[in-house]
């Protein structure tokens, strides 16, 4: 703090310390406690409550038709009575519409066997889109970064970078419309005669995971590729060459030599990856349309919009947070980064 | 160096030739390479000398494997090496940066060319102890080597290259990093290592006191060509070339052109007046030549006669320590003579002066291109 008040001066750190406190108490701190309140109540049942005003209610129909047949002398009695009820009702009324809050756990704790389904194959299939997209982005940086010479290197970027001008939406839907019943592959197939489209036969290849995948891996490459290859830029290509000149094969320099080298962008790029498939709504959306199950994050969706009960939405939204946060601490001790390394 | 002493003669490695027979290297339109015959010989200490971009590391990299000459051929103990790649060449390399795998500790450096060809763990950590031992670095084993000097690190670097036990070590101006103290103790610990194991080490430098002093034989290179290849004191006594005698060593150069020959010796006519030197290169009257002494041949003439002698008057002088150069100028021309530091040496000295060197000391040459300073 002293030393940034040194360089900059005092007005400068302090516009600088009003904005890191700002973002992080409205952008992190205020909504996650927001999220994490929600999720520790529940609503008190209100059929009851509901119940009760319709009975009132139909006591004061009974009332009013006694008190057109009744004596004058007794209307009176009745009127109080009407009235001692309407008051009751509107009490009633008020607390049917601010129902009481309950605090407890059993959002997080009544998780219905389907959703904990939905819930950990998601969170198996994000690994799995990260490893894939390990598998697919590890060779491209590597390319760029130490092979390609640098007006290749150039446009091998711009071809990466082109389909991100591009909004994530459309570039899912090209997807779709290549993997769709009649879409170009298919039609391909067609051409080619192993499907044959005008029998309605087709490879249904939406319905499977395998077309999330794929869409995913094609959404979040950048964000694998990128951080591999800021850190395969740093490595001296004289490391490859010198473990080239003592004799090692091409797979022990990667595995001895720019591997290593490379882990603190592995660890980024998967922990990215994998929070952004884990949480992805639009791709899984658009590539099943229902005809494969939900990711966790449609659930979640559902849970807010659908079943309009936002105190499991939140608590499933938070759940997913907690693993993901886990997913980059195992990441960390998996590779053995600091967040020192990870913020290099 | 303690440990060197107690080194074992390591009788495994052996020493190969390096033939490069009619080699050429083009890169698109850039010849950096022209048309080269290069003998190098078993066992021998051999250094190819050159400014940056004469073309010295391409035929590092050509002999180490990582480039193919666009023409002629590399041979290594009589085997053709075209196509075959670095990692199946019987060399090793040293590289400027030293190259050393950060992450892995120094034995594990050491090491990783066994690791290569699939040798034990265990087997592969006793080698690389030896070899630890060898340059004198035990106790740093498990070091990395962002942990080590400078020094401590070139050693791991000549410890790793010795590993892979290989016929030829290349190395690529591995000096250049270290300070003038550490560079000098550590010509001596390469010459050292090059006479025990008996490999042929390819030295690349553009630093003439480094190839001077380990050196049995020196390539000079300018331009992508080789133009003297011979032993450290013929190239020094009896440069082939202007650019060599100028980029090996100081010389003062006279220009002017040949009056007469004779015995061997040619007489140049010029703005500092009549010149004698040797003629090896058999000078013709009439020849644009330039005649080149050494600093430390010249002398100042009390009253003495030598066979030249020019005027000049004292500029400055420069105190080295063991020495004191002297220098002169006469119309725009610089001449530097170099004292023995006996006491005092030139202190004195001042205004107009007579300096002269013998005609066996002076060498008379075809004008040229002079190396840059």
């Amino acid at each position: 703090m002293g030393a940034l008040v040194r360089t900059y001066g005092r007005g400068l750190t302090t516009v600088f310390v009003a904005l890191t406190v700002l973002w992080m108490l409205g952008m992190i701190i205020v909504p996650q406690l927001f999220m994490v309140e929600r999720s520790l109540w529940t609503r008190q049942e209100t059929s009851q409550i509901t119940l009760q005003i319709d009975r009132l209610y139909n006591e004061i129909s009974t009332l009013q038709f006694d008190a057109q047949a009744a004596a004058d002398a007794d209307k009176p009695a009745i009127e109080d009575r009407i009235s001692d009820i309407e008051e009751e009702i509107a009490e009633l009324e008020a607390q049917e519409k601010a129902p009481q809050r309950v605090y407890t756990l059993s959002n997080y704790t009544r998780m219905s066997g389907l959703h904990l389904r939905i819930f950990v194959r998601t969170i198996f299939y994000a690994a799995l889109v990260t490893v894939l997209a390990l598998v697919v982005c590890y060779p491209i940086a590597f390319a760029v970064a130490q092979v390609a010479t640098p007006r290749a290197a150039a446009f091998l970027m711009l071809g990466l970078i082109v389909p991100y001008a591009i909004n994530e939406l459309l570039r899912v839907y090209a997807w779709l419309m290549i993997l769709d019943y009649q879409g170009v592959l298919n039609t391909f197939l067609d051409w080619v005669g192993i499907t044959n489209l005008a029998a309605k036969q087709w490879i249904p290849f939406l319905e499977s995971p395998v077309s999330v995948f794929v869409a995913m891996v094609y959404a979040y490459i950048l964000f694998m590729v990128f951080p591999i290859y800021n850190t395969l830029e740093t490595l001296d290509r004289n490391q490859l060459e010198a473990a080239r000149d003592l004799g090692a094969p091409t797979w022990r320099i990667h595995l001895r030599v720019a591997i290593p080298h490379a882990k603190p962008g592995i660890a980024v790029g998967c922990i990215m990856t994998f929070m952004l498939s884990a949480g992805s709504y639009a791709v899984p959306q658009i590539m099943t349309r229902g005809t494969s199950g939900d990711w966790f994050s449609q659930t979640i969706y559902r849970q807010f919009f659908e079943s309009n009960n936002w105190n499991v939405g939140a608590a499933y939204a938070f759940t997913l947070l907690v693993v993901c946060i886990v997913f980059i601490f195992l990441m960390m001790l998996i590779f053995r980064v600091g967040v020192r390394d990870i913020a290099r | 160096m303690g440990a060197a002493t107690a080194m074992p003669a390591d009788t495994t490695m052996r020493g190969q030739d390096v033939v490069l027979d009619a080699v050429s290297m083009v890169f698109g339109d850039f010849t950096a390479v022209h048309r080269t015959d290069l003998e190098i010989r078993a066992g021998e200490f051999f250094s190819i000398l050159g400014p940056s971009g004469c073309g010295k590391t391409t035929i590092l990299r050509m002999i180490s494997g990582f480039l193919d000459p666009t023409t002629g051929s590399v041979r290594i103990g009589g085997a053709e090496m075209r196509g075959i790649g670095p990692n199946r060449r019987p060399t090793a390399l040293i590289f400027q940066n030293l190259a050393l795998f950060p992450l892995m500790p120094v034995w594990e450096n050491v090491a990783f060319g066994l690791e290569a060809r699939g040798v034990g763990r265990k087997q592969r950590r006793e080698r690389a102890m030896e070899l630890i031992d060898m340059v004198a670095l035990r106790g740093h084993e498990n070091k990395l080597p962002g942990d080590l000097s400078g020094g401590q690190r070139q050693r791991v670097a000549i410890a790793r290259a010795l590993a892979v036990e290989p016929a030829v070590l290349l190395l690529d101006e591995p000096l250049s990093a270290l300070d003038l103290k550490l560079r000098q103790h550590m010509r001596a610990e390469l010459k050292d290592i090059q006479r025990r194991t008996g490999v042929t080490f390819i030295y690349i430098t553009h630093d003439q006191g480094e190839a001077l002093t380990m050196s049995d034989r020196i390539a000079v290179m300018n331009q992508g060509r080789v133009e003297q290849v011979d032993t450290t004191d013929v190239l020094y006594d009896d440069p082939a070339t202007p650019f060599v005698a100028t980029f090996v060593g100081e010389q003062n150069v006279f220009r002017g052109r040949v009056a007469e020959v004779a015995d061997g010796f040619a007489v140049i006519e010029g703005p500092d007046g009549r010149l004698r030197g040797r003629n090896r290169q058999k000078l013709a009257p009439g020849d644009e030549a330039m005649v080149f002494v050494r600093p430390e041949r010249m002398q100042f003439l009390n009253g003495a006669a030598l066979d030249n002698v020019v005027s000049a008057s004292i500029d400055r002088r420069d105190l080295e320590g063991p020495f004191v150069n002297l220098f002169l100028k006469r119309d725009g021309n610089e001449i530097m003579v170099h004292l023995t530091n006996s006491g005092a040496a030139g202190r004195d000295l001042g205004g107009e002066q007579r300096v002269g060197f013998a005609a066996s000391d002076a060498l008379v040459l075809p004008a040229g291109e002079l190396a840059r300073d």
